[in-house]
Formats: structure tokens, sequence, C-alpha cells
């Protein structure tokens, strides 16, 4: 079978209708045993040390992986995956561009998706019986999120791992679906969680997974993962059509699609604060200027470079902002 | 009521004892000097036991600390806080104020909190750099070869320091030397470079009154460059101990509530 690898989340409606393996390279990157030796490894190939760990780690991954095919999103996301295509092009890695059109409408969209399954030979047809393919382990999705958020019995790190991965359905969509149906079914037996504060984590997903299990050790409950919620399409069965759905993803676009949806959460989950993750040297960061001026609730900003565990300096603002929210709703 | 408040910090640790809400005791110790001589381990793992004999203590009825190890250090028989906490009660019990900003710049970190009716409503916290520190003003002083209390004295014609890093302003001072600024500008210089690091910390933190602890309150050309965005800025009496006073306090309220 042959191997596509991902910058980020795509149209998978698409990819899986190649029948081809997909593996999104920020996973495989994040969860490896090898993720500080090859961030090493690129900086060794001459990424700079003044980069995105993500961009550095995903050039290690593929790598590593030797896909049949790296497709980047170049508009959308991180203009640095333009470079990075250009490099892995020239050691020889057959790569593809793919736009979210930044003018969202459903029209350029359809186009945009077009365009993509052309480009990867694939009948629309195939896309439109994936798209229903794929119904199922959409709507799963949506009820882990609310088991997290509604009955407090998945965790902030459990809802964050398993939306994640519905950017590459961890390479095998079938075991994926039946996997997550048992999780389910097992986490509907256990007893709340305990936790009095609700947070969102807001911004990329982080480099630093430990940081759940330590907003939960000082008593705290991440009910809402926005860009990872948005990876796995809670929208798709609202959206009549494909190009709708991708035209109502709020990931690539302009702020304000992320600001209603941060808002609507804030107010249906009971939010009392707000997490923001920034990436160093990362364009986002700039977005922490308009979030904390917008957003009606207390935001505590932090930011991840390389390491994959918290810092000693971020455990302590993490717990000092959860304890003053504490005391606030006291 | 007797109470032990510790504050373990990067350059020292201070303890404060109080005996019925007054301080009776007060020392501080550099910090690798504290743990070689009064720690040692406990009967439990990643615990860490302290001889309050050896402290000169010699009864308390509630142990607090803080401090950076709050995270890292597990000290036995003692309740431990977070810093912030322990700032902002500090603060509180040393003004007895209920709503101001407080500026905390210690050896290796700078916290600003914001206390409205008592309760911390908002902080920030410097990310990992120590250019905006106490440690910072040590290094510079070392190398221009002046006493720290003096150096941070200087604020007229500053010389205008670039680097983002301590590390590396460390070349540019001596740079600086080399083409004859005097040592006043030079330590001027520093000062401007500590409160232009200081200074974005502090958006959204408007008041009447600042407050200063931590061992760079001393720094008196640090206030005149605050008296620029705040119209009273003022070091607490005990800003070295305000975190471990806090933590006296903190022991108060608890005692209170048992």
């Amino acid at each position: 079978m042959k191997k596509i690898a991902i910058s980020t989340t795509l149209p998978l409606e698409i990819l899986l209708a190649t029948q081809c393996e997909i593996v999104d390279l920020n996973n495989r990157f994040v969860t490896s045993p090898k993720a500080s030796e090859w961030l090493s490894q690129a900086e060794r190939s001459g990424f700079p040390k003044s980069l995105c760990a993500w961009i550095k780690g995903l050039y290690s991954a593929c790598m590593a992986e030797k896909p049949d095919l790296f497709i980047a999103v170049t508009e959308g996301d991180c203009s640095n995956t333009k470079g990075l295509n250009g490099i892995l092009a020239h050691q020889g890695i057959p790569v593809l561009s793919f736009r979210y059109p930044q003018d969202n409408t459903p029209e350029n969209l359809e186009s945009a998706l077009k365009q993509l399954a052309t480009d990867l030979s694939v009948d629309w047809a195939d896309v439109l019986e994936m798209r229903k393919r794929l119904e199922n382990v959409r709507l799963l999705g949506i009820e882990l999120d609310r088991l997290t958020f509604e009955t407090n019995q998945v965790t902030g790190f459990e809802n964050h791992l398993w939306l994640v991965s519905f950017s590459d359905f961890d390479g095998n969509l079938e075991a994926f679906e039946e996997k997550l149906t048992c999780f389910i079914a097992e986490a509907k037996t256990r007893p709340a969680m305990k936790q009095t504060v609700r947070l969102a984590y807001i911004g990329v997903p982080p480099m630093t997974a430990d940081l759940y299990d330590y907003v939960e050790s000082v008593g705290a409950h991440v009910v809402f993962n926005e860009v990872q919620r948005q990876f796995s399409m809670p929208n798709s069965l609202s959206a009549k059509t494909l190009a709708q759905q991708y035209a109502e993803y709020t990931y690539p676009y302009e702020l304000d699609g992320r600001i209603e949806d941060i808002q609507t959460a804030l107010q249906t989950r009971q939010i009392d604060g707000v997490i923001h993750y920034t990436q160093a040297f990362c364009y986002r960061a700039l977005d922490d200027v308009i979030l904390k001026d917008v957003l009606p609730c207390p935001i505590l900003t932090i930011e991840g470079d390389q390491a994959t565990s918290l810092d000693g300096r971020t455990k302590l603002r993490l717990e000092a902002f959860i304890d003053m929210l504490r005391e606030e709703g006291q | 009521m007797r109470i032990l408040g510790l504050d373990l910090g990067s350059r020292q640790v201070k303890l404060v004892y109080m005996i019925d809400g007054a301080i009776a005791l007060k020392k501080a110790w550099h910090t690798a000097t504290f743990y070689r001589n009064f720690c040692g381990p406990s009967d439990k793992e990643n615990e860490l036991g302290i001889s309050l004999e050896a402290l000169g203590i010699e009864k308390a009825d509630l142990l607090v600390s803080t401090g950076y190890g709050r995270n890292n250090t597990n000290l036995k028989d003692f309740l431990a806080i977070n810093e912030l906490k322990a700032h902002s009660l500090g603060a509180q019990f040393q003004t007895g104020e209920k709503d101001f900003v407080l500026l905390d710049v210690g050896g290796q970190d700078v916290k600003v909190m914001r206390v409205a009716s008592g309760q911390l409503t908002d902080m920030n916290l410097n990310d990992k750099c120590a250019a905006s520190c106490g440690r910072f003003l040590e290094q510079m002083a070392e190398i221009l070869d002046m006493p720290l209390d003096e150096m941070t004295s200087y604020v007229a014609e500053p010389v205008s320091l670039s680097s983002t890093c301590a590390v590396f302003c460390e070349s540019e001072l001596i740079g600086k030397m080399a083409e004859g600024f005097s040592p006043e500008t030079l330590a001027a210089g520093v000062n401007a470079s500590l409160f232009k690091r200081l200074e974005p910390m502090l958006n959204g933190f408007e008041h009447e009154h600042l407050w200063l602890s931590g061992g760079v309150a001393k720094s008196t050309a640090l206030k005149k460059h605050l008296e620029s965005i705040y119209p009273r800025v003022t070091p607490l009496l005990d800003a070295t101990y305000n975190g471990a006073i806090g933590c006296c306090a903190y022991g108060m309220t608890v005692q209170t509530r048992r």
C-alpha cells in the first residue's frame, strides 16, 4: 500500500479515497521516542534554531517515513511548509501543496477540493462515498467530546489524543473506529471526574502533552480542545456538502471563525478559564493579542518550544492560574 | 500561635517566624548552603526533611513553604503554596491594602500580580529568560566591577544595550567599555535594559499604586524608571522576605479556619 504523509489536517475524504495509507507526520513526530533526536537531526541539516519545532519534527519524521507522497498545507497554515516542501523535494521526496482558500466560500472550497482530487487521480463519486463512510466515526468523535464536557467521564488528555488522531485515523480507519467504540463504551461506565475548575485549551496542539495530566493533578479539567476538536470535523454531519464542511473548518482561516467557535464553547461548556498554547516562533502567537482582548474570561498563555514535557516555570504558572480561578469561583 | 514560613528562592532561602501574627525572626541563607546545612532525606521517597532545631526554631504550630522548588521540593511536614499566592498574601500583610499591583523581581524570575478585594485576579510571569531578573544585575555589576547597590542607582544618560540575552549582554557591555563610555552611563544602560524587558510584562496592570518586592526592589534606578508609568511606586518594607511573610500569613488563615 502506498503511503501519503501530511503536514496537518487535510480533506481525508479525498485522501482516503486514494486507498493509500495516510500518516499525519505531526502525530508520528510528537509520539516518537526519537522526537528530540529528530529535532537535533533537522538542526544538523541546517534548519535554524529560531524555527518552529513542528517544522523540524515534520522534516525528520518525513525523512524517516520516506512516504510515496508528502502533502503540505501551504496556505491556511504556517508558510514555513512552503520551504519544507522545497527541501523535501530537493531530497527526492515527491511533494504536493494544498491551499485552503483564504476567502473560504463554499465555491472556492469546491474548486480547491476538486483540484486536490484531480491531483491525486481520485474519482469525485468515491470521495462522496468516503464522506458517507466517515459519518459513523465522526459521530463517535462528537460522543467522545460530549463525554468530556457533559458527563466529565473522559479526561482532557484522552479527548486531545483521540481528536488529534482524527487527522489520519492513526493510519487505519477500521481499527481506529473499533478502538474508539470500545473506548467510549468503557468511558461511559466511569464515575465523573472531580476536578472543579473547567478549562478550555486553545491554539495548536501542545508539544507538551503532559500538560493535561498536570492541570488535572492541580484540580482542573480540560473540557474543550479547540483545534483538536476542529480536526475531528464536528460539523461534518450538519454541513450539506463537503465544500461547506471545509469552509466551516475554522483552523485555516481568519481568526473570526475560531473566536466564534471558542465563544460558543465557553458558554455551553461553562468554562472558567482558557489556556492559550503558542509555539515558539509561530505566527499564531500574534493571535494572542486579539484573543486576550475579545474572550470574556481569564486567559493564560503558555509557550512551548522543543521540550516534550512541561518545565517548572510553566507548571508554576498553570498552578497559580488554576488556583486563582478556583478562588474566583468560591 | 507560632508559624514558620520558608521561601525557597533560586539565590536565597528566606525564613520568617511569626508568633501571634508578629515577626519574631527573619533569616536568609544562600540556597546551596541552606540545603547542605539544614536538609536531609526523610523517611519518604522524594521528600526532604528539615531540621528545625538547626534552624534555631524551638516550636512551630504550622510550617508553610513556597518558592522555586514548589513543584520540585517536597518538604516534610510543610504545607506548600505557590509563589504567587505567597507574594500576594505577603504584600497584603505588609501594606494592609487589598487592591494593588505587585511587581516581584527575584533572582531568576519576575512576577506581576493584581490583587483586587484581597484576591489574586491576574498575573504574569516571565518566560525562561534571566535578562529581566536579579541574576542579570549581579552579573553586570561583576563585569563593571561595581557594588550592586551602586550600579542599581544610576539612571542618567544610559548607554544603549540592545542584546536580548543576558549572556550576550556581557560582551556588549565589555565592547562599550572599550569604546570609552563611563561606568556610570554603562550602569545606567544596564538599569534601562532591565526596565525595557520588564515594561511589556506590565501591560494590562495599570494601577494607581505599584508595590515592589523581591531582591531587585532595592534598585533605586528601577523605581525611577517605573515611576514613568506608575503614579506611585513603593518597595515593600520587607521586600526580600515578602514570600516568607506570605507563607506565615497563609498559615494564619489556615489556623483561623481550623
